[in-house]
């Protein structure tokens, strides 16, 4: 079972879009797919029309009363399971504060489920929390959408910071790739071409700006569900999976 | 999704628009797209995946074929490969561990079709006020198609309920719908089993294994006929698979059957008149000879790897042009087999041998048993035949000659049918506990006699294969190591045979035989 978070502390980057999409291709391929909301705002839940709801809340997921799987929700699409979101997910942080191992435990409540899923996509809220720092030692990679601005570089230079200020974190396989591009906007071009230079681990692939992106929330499905094969943006994230998978079997290869 | 979920049956001339229509108010329906699907079942012929509880059924949809085995009863994890070729042999399967056990069941047999159910899929998905999913349910109109007898017809409309994970409470009360206001009841049989039915056949219809179960009082010659009546089946129905050589077990059932005719025609002693009993000896004497040579062949072909692993390693690729030799003589041998399937004369003797166990047995008979009660000829024939194996093994010693071996062997064989045609005469453990009895002391027996046969077949084919196509020093050397193998192994069957035969001739033993067989005067005496 692979971890794959999409993370990034900057909102409105297009991180439900990303885990929502690739979990769709990653069961369409086959593999048994699990996507876990943990987002209090549920986005990724209402793409998949599953109510925001988990039994118990988050005091009693946190403290691992119920086995994950009993929590877990069939989608519409075969292979594709979705972890809802709960509104007391905004607590987690303190919750998490509880625990005797507080920054692993959403690895511990997540090793049972590696029978049922051969990936897992975590779908993180924004900011740098205790639930953060979860996701980064349970993720076998960290995606990291962001729009080509100046902002956004800075919020990657904070997180590398961030990883590498703290014990075990330095390792993390760190994948940062450019969402939302408008390749119109001389800014972004630049970006897209500079950025890359001082992160090794830069993807390829990238996620051009597209309305069909935001009628996922009208349709609510993924996009690669609805829009044909030959649409551009189902094509880079079908690229963009590639790599993930790619940058994936290197990194258990050496 | 669990993929073999609870099935509902449909009744014949349901209004399905009407079940569509009975959702409506809870949920919303969309309908998808309607699916064909075909599903080929397999099995072997003597139904081995079935009797273990297990089904194998192969769907494709032109392009992709993937197996899938499950088990009947659910206790087992379902699994499913994809797979460009028909599932054939054990070594045709995957090799994965969870396939070991499949694999297993079906042995040396190949996986043959049993037949293909044709179904239009319709799949209703409910939809709960967000639109989401929350139950899904196919309807599936099937028919058979059974391609070897030229049949097909419809089967059952089935409704099968999928729930959606997480989706419990909507999935039970779906089913409650289905049940008390649709009146729908759960399907018992498996699609298979109904599809064989409409087709006229039935699971377990063949198994090598006998299973009679006669009247003690029944007259003896027409208890006689009745077994051999089975035994002809037996051979007729192996007759195709031998024929088309779909594996090699076809053959060997008939070959066991046609001994065991052979068996039963002379151990049933003075039922039918003598002169009959001699024709027919002969009559499949000749058929048991010509089916030899081909399973001779078989015998290495399926002892080629063994014969293979127990060489040193270095060594084992020098046994190859033995595989090829016997492959370049099986053709042959097959052909000369099929020609004499095919004859005229065993024909005839089929016909013959058929009308004459069909037809009903004299009023009055002048043979000294007929007319006898079953039992009676019974007890006494396996008395004397148990006597006789006695005599014989208690007089071998270390240094009898092998004659008096293969003899005490014949007897014992003689003596194992006849306790198997009858045992549904005497008490069921009792008897089962002496054929497994017997069985330790004809491997025995088998292993000392056929070892030596293997040995000696084996230097005659280094012989020829020397003559026949220049083998090289290093096979034929090999092929002796490998009879030096079999001396051995055949040696150790001697040293073993005077423990065996001890435990067969054990007091407790002799007490079952005695209890179970011997005339009145000296059960009461033994008792």
């Amino acid at each position: 079972m692979k971890i794959i978070a999409s993370y990034n502390i900057k909102g409105g980057v297009g991180k439900t879009a990303t885990a929502v999409n690739l979990a769709y291709l990653s069961a369409r391929e086959g593999n048994r797919t699990l996507i876990w909301d943990l987002d209090p705002q549920g986005a990724a839940t209402y793409y998949f029309r599953v109510k925001p709801k988990v039994k118990g809340g988050t005091r009693a997921l946190v403290a691992g009363h119920h086995d994950l799987d009993n929590l877990v929700k069939g989608t519409d699409f075969a292979g594709l399971d979705l972890l809802p979101a709960d509104f007391s997910y905004r607590n987690m942080d303190l919750l998490l504060e509880d625990n005797k191992r507080p920054t692993k435990q959403l690895q511990k409540l997540l090793a049972p489920m590696a029978i049922a899923y051969d990936y897992v996509f975590l779908d993180c809220p924004p900011s740098i929390s205790l639930v953060s720092e979860n996701v980064f030692r349970a993720s076998h990679a960290l995606l990291v959408p962001m729009i080509p601005t100046t902002l956004s570089a800075r919020t990657l230079d904070q997180l590398q910071e961030f990883l590498e200020g703290h014990d075990g974190l330095g390792k993390v396989n760190l994948m940062p790739f450019f969402s939302m591009v408008d390749r119109r906007k001389h800014l972004h071009v630049h970006l897209m071409e500079t950025l890359p230079e001082s992160f090794p681990t830069f993807l390829k692939a990238s996620i051009p700006y597209a309305s069909d992106v935001e009628r996922m929330g009208l349709t609510r499905m993924p996009l690669p569900a609805y829009a044909p094969a030959s649409n551009p943006i189902t094509r880079a994230y079908e690229a963009l999976w590639a790599e993930i998978k790619e940058g994936l079997a290197r990194s258990r290869g050496g | 999704m669990n993929e073999f979920a609870q099935a509902y049956l449909v009744p014949d001339g349901t209004d399905l628009q009407g079940i569509k229509d009975a959702f409506e108010g809870r949920y919303s329906v969309t309908e998808d797209e309607p699916q064909e699907l075909i599903r080929r079942f397999y099995d072997t012929f003597d139904w081995s995946l079935y009797q273990a509880g297990s089904l194998l059924e192969e769907r494709g949809d032109g392009s992709q074929r993937e197996l899938i085995w499950r088990d009947l009863h659910g206790e087992a994890p379902t699994l499913a490969w994809s797979t460009d070729r028909d599932p054939g042999f054990a070594a045709d399967l995957p090799s994965i561990p969870e396939i070991d056990r499949l694999a297993s069941l079906v042995g040396i047999r190949r996986l043959l079709p049993l037949l293909d159910v044709h179904s239009r899929l319709i799949s209703w998905r409910l939809l709960n006020e967000d639109d989401k999913t929350v139950v899904r349910l196919e309807l599936e109109q099937n028919r058979y198609v059974d391609k070897g007898r030229e049949r097909q017809g419809p089967i059952s409309v089935l409704l099968r309920l999928h729930g959606v994970k997480g989706y419990d409470e909507e999935l039970q009360a779906t089913a409650r719908l289905l049940q008390q206001d649709l009146k729908l009841s759960l399907a018992r049989a498996e699609l298979l089993e109904e599809a064989l039915a409409a087709a006229g056949r039935r699971a377990l219809d063949y198994s090598s294994q006998l299973d009679f179960r006669l009247d003690p009082q029944r007259r003896a010659d027409a208890t006689a006929k009745e077994i051999l009546l089975h035994l002809l089946n037996t051979i007729e129905v192996n007759i195709p698979g031998t024929r088309e050589n779909l594996d090699s077990e076809f053959l060997h059932d008939l070959r066991v059957a046609v001994r065991r005719t052979r068996s039963a025609l002379t151990q049933i002693k003075d039922v039918f008149a003598a002169d009959l009993v001699e024709r027919y000896k002969d009559a499949f004497g000749w058929l048991g000879e010509f089916t030899g040579p081909v399973r001779d062949l078989d015998v290495y072909l399926l002892d080629f790897n063994d014969f293979q692993s127990s060489l040193p390693e270095a060594l084992r690729h020098h046994l190859e042009p033995l595989r090829d030799f016997i492959h370049a003589h099986y053709g042959a041998e097959q052909k000369a087999l099929v020609a004499h399937l095919d004859s005229k004369r065993l024909r005839d003797l089929l016909r013959d041998w058929r009308a004459f166990l069909e037809a009903p047995v004299p009023e009055q008979s002048v043979v000294p048993n007929a007319m006898r009660p079953v039992k009676a000829v019974a007890d006494e024939r396996i008395w004397t035949m148990y006597r006789r194996v006695r005599k014989e093994g208690r007089a071998i010693t270390p240094d009898s000659p092998p004659e008096d071996m293969h003899e005490l062997r014949k007897s014992c064989k003689k003596l194992r049918y006849l306790i198997e045609f009858f045992d549904s005469l005497y008490p069921k453990q009792e008897v089962r506990q002496l054929v497994k009895l017997m069985k330790v002391l004809l491997d025995n027996l088998g292993n000392f006699q056929d070892l030596a046969v293997q040995a000696d077949h084996l230097r005659d084919m280094a012989q020829r294969m020397r003559d026949e196509t220049h083998a090289s020093t290093d096979t034929l050397l090999t092929m002796g190591v490998l009879v030096g193998h079999l001396l051995e192994q055949q040696h150790r069957a001697r040293e073993e045979f005077a423990q065996i035969f001890a435990t067969f001739d054990s007091e407790g033993h002799q007490a079952l035989f005695n209890a179970l067989f011997a005339p009145a005067k000296r059960r009461r005496k033994g008792a």
